[in-house]
């Protein structure tokens, strides 16, 4: 019985402690993101590891993939499952640039986004005129037609010899180190992150919610839905490229199996993980899921089994996330709860003492 | 070879076909994609893979244990997938089945391994000849189980009460469930129907490709909703000609294009017919 009453208030002591957690992210939000800042510069001189310095990298990737992603899904509510296509060709771009044509790093990194974002409008404009689950479908399609690409075009590609030998970036002649890896994709994330914020709080990005909210009515108050669907589209392409970009030089070796459908779904666990909608989820969703398997080792067979059961959990039984906005997945607050939630959290029906029992007929 | 490419692509469109009645009756209940119906394939094949290593090598034990463990398994996930998300949009419901068909795949990678187990080659004799092309049993076998439930289905549609409920529940289910159609019910049957054909076409992948690997169901699951669209999703015998065409047209693109870019031919009608010609050869007009 006393365990059960526990467990029938975590939900309440979850909720109260996030309220504590927003209430103080609030009020110390500059102190915060200083303090942020200042773990990243401060990060790879005092935990000097090559391992954790690689994992702090490439959970860097992933956040600005996240970010970018919930520009997609979060803002605008339209569901993409080919990013990993995206991130995909600006590697390819960058890797082949590099390779090929002897192009620095530099101005590979703003090709590679360049051209991924070229095709996402493409892609967008040809395509975002669909309902939601075709659409997924259709970019599902377009990730794997370019998986099959990257792997038949061999002239081109190399096929699934992947391309090897990526130059490493220099910065006014030295080469890079693990720690300046780690500083660019920081600023490459922070770049992202407040670029994705300043998106979000601007005209563009109230009119992309609007289009989330209700497609009809933004339709009607003069927005030109297809034109910001687009739009919303290419920017997420845009930083997808980047990624990709940083991901080719940062591992020196790339091939179409960096670029499955599998990370698409990896990158939506993660947003869909930290809350659809949510700048700040987008990029706890990314650290969280990034870090679990590495600090649960035996956990990397089981990787894709867990990323599958959190994707299930989260929509069932947390639709609005870990940060908990109302997200994509968030149903209208009339319509009854899932039967699970029902028989978890049914509140026991306690009798009224203060009101009269029985014969009030 | 013309005609040894057009009865290849006839026996692959059997598998195509139903899985795209899977989809098929899916859309049609609930207006939902299961995106798990690959996963439910696999788990068709490797039930085969284990029936026939353990119990009999026999083709119709696969079929039938098949079929019932395609049914369970439906059943299951639409409890867990589906009942809890009623009234969600349908965007959540088929990311719900994304993360079921990451989980089962994976689990099933964990499980038996990720290396490709190797089935028993069975019925390869040929049965006879045309234009000088020789047509084994298998494939003979295999056309006649994918037209036999073709034609069950569609006698259980339209011969059955059950079948009534069923086209009940898909016109308008809230209508329905007022004229006292249990409608949770005959959606879970229909589930069950959907996920024991995907479960069916695996154990028939399994004999046909003597091979069967965990993520063997997520092509063919991409492929056969193309094949769903292309012939219309709201239609049975439109998913039965998406499924079969697409069949034949991949095996004769093969001629024209590199067979490495065979898997791209459903991805194009996909897009194309989704863009053009949303409502497939033979489905109901759809608000898209």
């Amino acid at each position: 019985m006393e365990l059960k009453q526990t467990l029938r208030r975590i939900p309440t002591l979850l909720g109260s402690a996030r309220a504590a957690m927003a209430a103080f992210s609030a009020r110390y939000r500059m102190p915060l993101v200083l303090l942020l800042l200042v773990g990243i510069v401060v990060f790879p001189h005092v935990i000097t590891g090559p391992y954790y310095i690689r994992v702090a990298t490439i959970m860097g990737i992933y956040v600005i993939l996240a970010s970018s992603l919930n520009i997609i899904i979060g803002f605008t509510g339209l569901f993409s499952l080919g990013h990993a296509a995206f991130y995909g060709i600006g590697a390819y771009t960058s890797a082949l640039l590099a390779t090929q044509a002897g192009v620095s790093f530099w101005i590979a990194l703003p090709a590679a986004g360049l051209v991924a974002a070229a095709f996402g409008a493409l892609i967008g404009v040809a395509t975002l005129r669909l309902r939601a689950v075709f659409l997924a479908f259709t970019t599902l399609g377009f990730g794997e037609i370019t998986r099959i690409v990257i792997l038949n075009w061999r002239s081109f590609t190399r096929g699934p010899l992947g391309i090897a030998g990526i130059p490493v970036p220099q910065f006014f002649g030295t080469p890079f180190t693990r720690v300046s890896y780690w500083y660019l994709v920081a600023g490459l994330a922070v770049v992202t992150v407040l670029g994705v914020y300043r998106v979000y709080h601007s005209r563009i990005g109230r009119a992309l919610v609007a289009i989330r909210e209700d497609e009809l009515a933004a339709r009607s108050m003069g927005i030109h839905v297809f034109g910001y669907k687009v739009l919303a589209f290419t920017m997420a392409c845009f930083f997808a490229g980047i990624a990709g970009s940083f991901f080719a030089h940062f591992q020196r070796f790339i091939s179409a199996d960096s670029f499955l459908n599998t990370e698409s779904f990896t990158i939506i666990t993660m947003v869909a993980l930290g809350g659809t909608g949510s700048i700040v989820g987008a990029v706890v969703g990314a650290v969280i899921l990034t870090l679990l398997p590495e600090m649960f080792r035996f956990l990397v067979e089981f990787r894709m089994v867990l990323y599958g059961l959190i994707l299930i959990m989260v929509i069932v039984l947390k639709p609005g996330g870990i940060v908990g906005v109302k997200g994509v997945f968030e149903k209208p607050k009339s319509q009854r709860k899932p039967w699970i939630v029902e028989k978890l959290t049914r509140k026991p029906t306690i009798p009224d003492a203060t009101q009269p029992q029985g014969g009030t007929l | 070879m013309l005609a040894q490419q057009i009865i290849n692509g006839i026996t692959q469109g059997s598998l195509f076909a139903l899985l795209a009645i899977s989809f098929a009756i899916v859309y049609g209940t609930l207006r939902l994609v299961n995106f798990a119906t690959g996963s439910l394939y696999m788990i068709g094949a490797y039930t085969s893979f284990y029936v026939v290593r353990h119990v009999s090598s026999n083709l119709f034990v696969s079929l039938a244990i098949a079929a019932v463990v395609g049914f369970v398994m439906g059943l299951i996930l639409e409890r867990l997938a589906f009942k809890s998300l009623r009234g969600v949009s349908r965007i959540a419901s088929l990311i719900c089945t994304i993360g079921f068909s990451l989980f089962l795949n994976e689990l099933a990678a964990v499980i038996f391994g990720r290396e490709t187990r190797v089935m028993p080659s069975v019925y390869t004799g040929t049965a006879f000849r045309i234009a000088g092309t020789n047509i084994i049993w298998l494939q003979v076998i295999m056309i006649l189980v994918a037209g036999v439930i073709v034609i069950g289905l569609q006698l259980l549609l339209f011969k059955t009460k059950m079948g009534l409920s069923i086209r009940a529940v898909s016109l308008d289910y809230k209508t329905a469930g007022l004229m006292g159609i249990n409608v949770d019910r005959t959606i879970s049957f229909a589930f069950g129907l959907a996920s024991a054909c995907a479960g069916v076409a695996g154990v028939l992948a399994a004999f046909y490709y003597n091979s069967v690997f965990p993520v063997m169901g997520t092509l063919p699951g991409l492929k056969s909703f193309s094949a769903a669209v292309f012939g219309g999703l709201t239609s049975i015998p439109g998913a039965i000609l998406g499924g079969y065409l697409l069949g034949v047209i991949e095996n004769l693109a093969v001629q024209v294009i590199s067979s490495g870019y065979r898997d791209i031919v459903g991805f194009i009608i996909l897009v194309v017919f989704l863009l053009v010609r949303p409502r497939g050869l033979l489905g109901r007009k759809i608000p898209m």
